[in-house]
């Protein structure tokens, strides 16, 4: 919303210290957000008024010519133009030297420099409205007119500014700022506000003595419930004409475009007050009576644009004896304009609520300078305001214009909220005591009524207020400490609550493992989406027969929410591709499938979630990646600190490879799958030239411990003794055949390589493993030695045809 | 006596031959030739036999003597060598850069939310998440937002497929904020409470450098009796202070939130210019950050508190905003790129 400051000072003396830039900060911190403040005048330095004095031919240019212009400077000026009304006598605007201009009304503007053209003199330009920002004020006929500034009191060498009287400061508001206050939709709201900022009073707006012996117009209300009030009032000897200058540059300045003399009223009488008003041309009103109906089902209304639009029995209309005028509160048809042979006007002041305005607002998309208004549930007495003041200005800018027929058809009133607040209530809640009287004089300066008795103030709020936005002593609270500014609240320590340390070993598993992670196995954590792009759900083969979907996607392709981390971590992977070739990630987050689950309450049921993690390890290798995510998931509990995770042949994950799957156990519980990725899976995304390992856990299984867990071992008192054996084995053997027919009789056992090659015939392969031997009795001999390996080689041949290698 | 001049002479050539060593192992062999059985000055002491008494006790102490040189010599000549030993045996270039740690990385906006949980936890705040998926009671219901509100329509928020046309309980939604959360602790839980829940929000927008459809949030709520709403300054203060390391200058202005009575945008003061006004702060030196305010009654009444003992508030803070302004990060949609190139820049 636009606000003018020569505006709202008809409304409140303000001391002259007070800057605009002052006023935005004001109002900011204690009212509303303040998103821009404009100086109207600035723009329009070194751009006066012009008087063609003779017009020439150029002599190298037919479309141009060459004018002798007064500009106010003791000499007349030669400028040439090329605009299309050019005469001599014409009042014209002129952009001096150093001017700024935008050409055509487009792009940055441009600085104004003396010339040649086409090999003539030109001090300056004779400009065309959207050239110098007069567009809305004078609307070019066409493409090279220039502004005429005929019937304008001005004289050459005026600044344009001073003769539109656009000698003003615009504050502009950011409309999310004031949803909830119906009051501030208009400038005497706003000084209201003001006023009390700054200690000045209000002024009261004029009022209007209606002839109670004025004939009746015929008005009939059929939903009360939507329409609260209608008062209609029927003023003859109006005609379309031009407003004055000083409406144009209001309404400008407000935001609006200057349409005509009437039209400019009811929308002068809005932004003033924030009482949307209408004026139909009473001879378009049927029978002479307005009906306030609901719409009947198909009915049509006829647009300005020749539109016509289908309406519904939830459609409030305006209606005469035969059909719809206009959609209520929100735009009028093309029955009720004004036009030149207007002579007489219905103006409509009328309330309507926001309930119904926002529903057929919404039904048809449609959002108007009156339907924002009355979606903000506006008190019905605004109707007298807004009535007074078109009054008066009808008066003014039409002296012998006179008020026929008037109805006031009042079915609903807005009723003062009634509210106690305990001054014990503000004193805790505010964190300071604040005097009483500085509450009576801040709640009065802004419309309450308030009486103190007992430590209790009885609060009366102002009917403008009264439509929900203060109904509870929080919001009167509210009001005083946001008056007297946040700023001169103190901040307060919190207060102290020992009870107890915070606890909470799931939330600081999660913490682990993504450490752990990140820091100890080099994965970058990553997140993606919870909707995916439906190809990697598809190349990951996954059932989506449970799977929850959005109503409205992002985009026709992502509407299923993901219950496998899988697809999005395939689409990070082959993103990820084009810049690098050896990466690891993972993410943790939510999943979703159908189910019940009721977090909260049994009545809401929720869809099931779990919460994954899933990690990728993407190399060309993949043995060495398939071995390297292995990593990961067994030193996992070690380092995070919770129950062990092991391995079993499980089922295979849609998207694994036919040879490379493991199910990750938790004792009996399987919590994950670890895997490679299979040759299709992979093709279908889009991943070439690597290979890929991927690992999905349910985080929601895993256990944390309380505290850590390791146990203290003594150290050995005699060296182990190691021993490294290559052995020969067959393909079919596998790591966990010869570690468990070994692990018993030696302290520890290691793993150290496998090779196949040249040396290694086919079908076998070779193993080199460590033993770490040890003899509590005593130092072990290397007979004692000899003979424990002996009998390791023994069994492992015995068991598996295992020789050892030759060396 | 030439056996004198003999001896002069062992022990000149000697020095010498300490002194021409160069390495430790060369040293070896020459404290063998010098000192060792076969010594010239052992062939000497061979030969004594064949003097008289006089001239036996001179040679004696002068061969004693020349020991002793040899021995100092070869101690000191083993010092110097083993100061002046290198464990290399090539070139080194010094300004080869060293072995990369092949690290990965949290997400630059985990990093932010472990930051203020460590903050929070030390004013003895819980951590809480709620789940992603809500129903319109608490997503919106519950906290006081009005039955047209527009935020409701599915032009705002991502409403699941056959729900959308249901209401309450049963229309579900990817949640558009955190605040569902608070309610649903506080039935849990009761109150008193201190509680942090960070999470994603999801609203149905057209994204660009500023705005996305996913989004992450920081949300605190304390609840308890009788506190005043300028305690929540001491909140907003931890986490500025957290993230930027000292104490920034913040103003708290009038805004308004269903959920709120009084509701407060808090703002803080432009880093970029120090709130003298540039581009990034509009020209007017402060930055909005975070909405606040005191716990609206009707959301208390919600989860079952009695608003006429309980109150409290909330600070909600754009943990999207909030790593942009740390790093200078310019387009919020590189948060769910997964593109390692940008996340790799935060170790």
């Amino acid at each position: 919303m636009k606000l003018s400051l020569n505006w709202i000072k008809k409304y409140i003396d303000l001391p002259d210290y007070i800057t605009s830039k002052q006023i935005a900060y004001d109002l900011t911190l204690r009212t509303v957000e303040v998103e821009s403040v404009e100086n109207t005048a600035e723009k329009f330095h070194d751009i006066v008024v012009g008087k063609i004095l003779e017009i020439k031919a150029h002599p190298n240019a037919d479309a141009l010519r060459i004018c002798i212009v007064d500009i106010g400077l003791n000499e007349p000026v030669q400028i040439v133009c090329g605009g299309s009304n050019l005469y001599e006598g014409e009042m014209v605007v002129v952009s001096k030297p150093g001017a700024e201009v935008v050409w055509h009304g487009e792009g940055e503007p441009v600085v104004i420099k003396e010339t040649k053209m086409r090999g003539e003199y030109s001090y300056g330009m004779i400009c065309g409205a959207e050239e110098v920002f007069l567009d809305k004020l004078f609307p070019p006929e066409n493409d090279h007119a220039i502004v005429d500034l005929k019937g304008v009191d001005c004289k050459p060498g005026d600044n344009i500014a001073d003769v539109i009287e656009m000698n003003d400061t615009v504050i502009e508001i950011d409309n999310k700022s004031l949803t909830n206050r119906p009051d501030l939709w208009g400038h005497y709201g706003i000084a209201r506000e003001l006023s009390c900022i700054y200690n000045v009073p209000l002024k009261e707006l004029d009022k209007v003595e209606i002839d109670s012996t004025l004939p009746k117009y015929n008005v009939e209300i059929l939903e009360p419930t939507k329409c609260q009030r209608y008062v209609g009032v029927e003023i003859e000897n109006v005609y379309e004409k031009e407003s004055p200058m000083w409406m144009k540059a209001a309404l400008i300045n407000g935001g609006m475009r200057p349409i005509n003399a009437i039209v400019d009223i009811t929308n002068y009488v809005m932004l003033a007050v924030g009482q949307p008003t209408h004026a139909f041309d009473r001879t378009h009103v049927k029978g002479e009576k307005i009906v306030v109906r609901n719409a009947k089902q198909g009915e049509q209304l006829l647009l300005l644009d020749d539109n016509c639009i289908a309406l519904t029995e939830d459609d409030l209309v305006i209606s005469d004896t035969e059909s719809a005028l206009a959609l209520a509160g929100i735009r009028g048809g093309k029955k009720d304009s004004i036009l030149p042979e207007t002579t007489g006007v219905l103006l409509e002041v009328a309330n309507f609520t926001a309930k119904t305005i926002r529903k057929t607002g919404k039904r048809f998309d449609e959002k108007t300078d009156s339907s924002i208004r009355y979606e903000k549930n506006i008190d019905t007495e605004r109707v007298d305001l807004g009535r007074d003041m078109a009054l008066m200005l009808f008066k003014e800018l039409f002296p012998e214009s006179k008020v026929v027929k008037y109805n006031d058809v009042y079915p609903v009133k807005t009723e003062r909220e009634k509210i106690d607040v305990e001054q014990e209530f503000l004193d805790v809640r505010l964190g300071k005591v604040i005097p009483k009287e500085t509450i009576e004089k801040v709640l009065t300066s802004v419309g309450y009524d308030v009486s103190f008795q007992d430590g209790v103030y009885h609060v009366t709020v102002p009917v403008w207020r009264s439509t929900g936005d203060v109904s509870l002593k929080d919001d009167v609270m509210g009001d005083i400490a946001r008056l007297l500014s946040f700023e001169s609240f103190e901040a307060k320590p919190l207060p102290v609550n020992f009870e107890h340390a915070v606890h909470q070993n799931t939330a600081l598993l999660e913490r682990r493992l993504r450490e752990y992670l990140a820091y100890r196995c080099g994965m970058n954590e990553i997140f993606t989406y919870p909707w995916i792009e439906d190809k990697y759900i598809y190349a990951a083969k996954i059932d989506v027969t449970k799977s929850i979907k959005l109503a409205t996607p992002p985009s026709p392709e992502s509407a299923i929410l993901r219950s496998s981390l899988v697809p999005g971590m395939l689409e990070a992977i082959s993103k990820n591709l084009r810049y690098m070739t050896n990466f690891k990630m993972f993410e943790m987050a939510q999943v979703f499938e159908k189910g019940e689950y009721h977090p909260s309450s049994e009545e809401e049921t929720l869809p099931v979630h779990k919460k994954y993690l899933t990690g990728s390890v993407v190399g060309k290798d993949a043995k060495a990646i398939f071995y390297e995510a292995k990593g990961i998931i067994e030193n996992m509990a070690e380092y995070t600190h919770m129950e062990g995770l092991h391995f079993v042949k499980g089922e295979r994950p849609t998207w694994a490879d036919v040879n490379a799957y493991l199910d990750i156990m938790r004792g009996e519980t399987k919590v994950g799958t670890l895997s490679l990725v299979s040759v299709q899976t992979m093709m279908d995304s889009k991943i070439k030239r690597t290979n890929v390992a991927v690992f999905e856990l349910d985080f929601g299984l895993l256990v944390p411990f309380a505290s850590r867990t390791n146990e203290f071992e003594h150290l050995p008192v005699l060296p182990l003794v190691e021993k490294d054996l290559s052995l020969l084995v067959d393909e079919s053997t596998t790591w966990a055949d010869i570690h468990s027919t070994i692990k018993a009789k030696v302290k520890e056992v290691e793993f150290i390589e496998e090779y196949r090659g040249n040396q290694i015939p086919e079908g076998k392969k070779s193993i080199v493993l460590r033993l770490r031997l040890s003899n509590d009795d005593g130092m072990l001999t290397s007979e004692q030695i000899n003979s424990k390996v002996d009998s390791i080689v023994k069994s492992l041949n015995n068991r598996f045809g295992i020789t050892v290698r030759a060396e | 006596m030439e056996i004198l001049q003999n001896m002069d002479n062992i022990l000149k050539a000697g020095l010498e031959q300490i002194e021409a060593t160069k390495t430790v192992e060369e040293l070896q062999d020459v404290r063998r030739e010098l000192t060792g059985k076969k010594s010239p000055l052992s062939e000497v002491s061979k030969s004594m036999g064949s003097l008289d008494a006089e001239a036996r006790k001179q040679v004696g102490m002068k061969i004693s003597e020349i020991k002793t040189t040899f021995e100092t010599k070869l101690n000191e000549k083993e010092a110097a060598l083993i100061a002046s030993k290198s464990v290399l045996d090539e070139p080194l270039d010094l300004t080869l850069p060293g072995t990369k740690i092949n690290g990965g990385a949290l997400h630059p906006i985990t990093q932010m939310c472990y930051d203020l949980n460590d903050a929070f936890a030390s004013l003895g705040f819980e951590v809480y998440s709620e789940d992603d998926i809500s129903s319109e009671k608490y997503a919106f219901d519950n906290l006081n937002f009005a039955a047209d509100h527009p935020a409701r329509q599915s032009m705002d928020t991502y409403w699941i497929e056959g729900t959308e046309d249901k209401a309450g309980t049963e229309r579900l939604c990817l949640r558009p904020h955190l605040t569902g959360g608070s309610v649903r602790y506080l039935l849990k839980h009761g109150a008193p409470a201190r509680f942090v829940y960070p999470g994603r929000v999801y609203r149905n927008e057209t994204t660009d450098a500023r705005h996305e459809r996913a989004f992450f949030q920081y949300e605190a709520l304390i609840v308890d009796k009788n506190i005043s709403f300028s305690s929540g300054m001491v909140m907003i203060q931890t986490i500025l202070e957290k993230v930027f390391g000292r104490k920034i200058n913040v103003r708290m202005r009038e805004g308004f939130f269903p959920f709120t009575e009084p509701g407060y945008e808090i703002d803080m003061e432009c880093l970029v210019c120090g709130g003298k006004g540039c581009k990034v702060c509009n020209h007017n030196g402060w930055i909005e950050v975070m909405p606040g305010g005191v716990i609206h009654p009707n959301v208390l009444k919600s989860a079952n508190l009695d608003p006429n003992k309980w109150t409290g508030f909330y600070i909600n803070i754009g943990l999207d905003r909030l790593v942009m302004m740390r790093y200078g990060v310019d387009d919020v949609r590189l948060f769910h790129s997964g593109d390692l190139r940008f996340l790799n820049q935060f170790k």
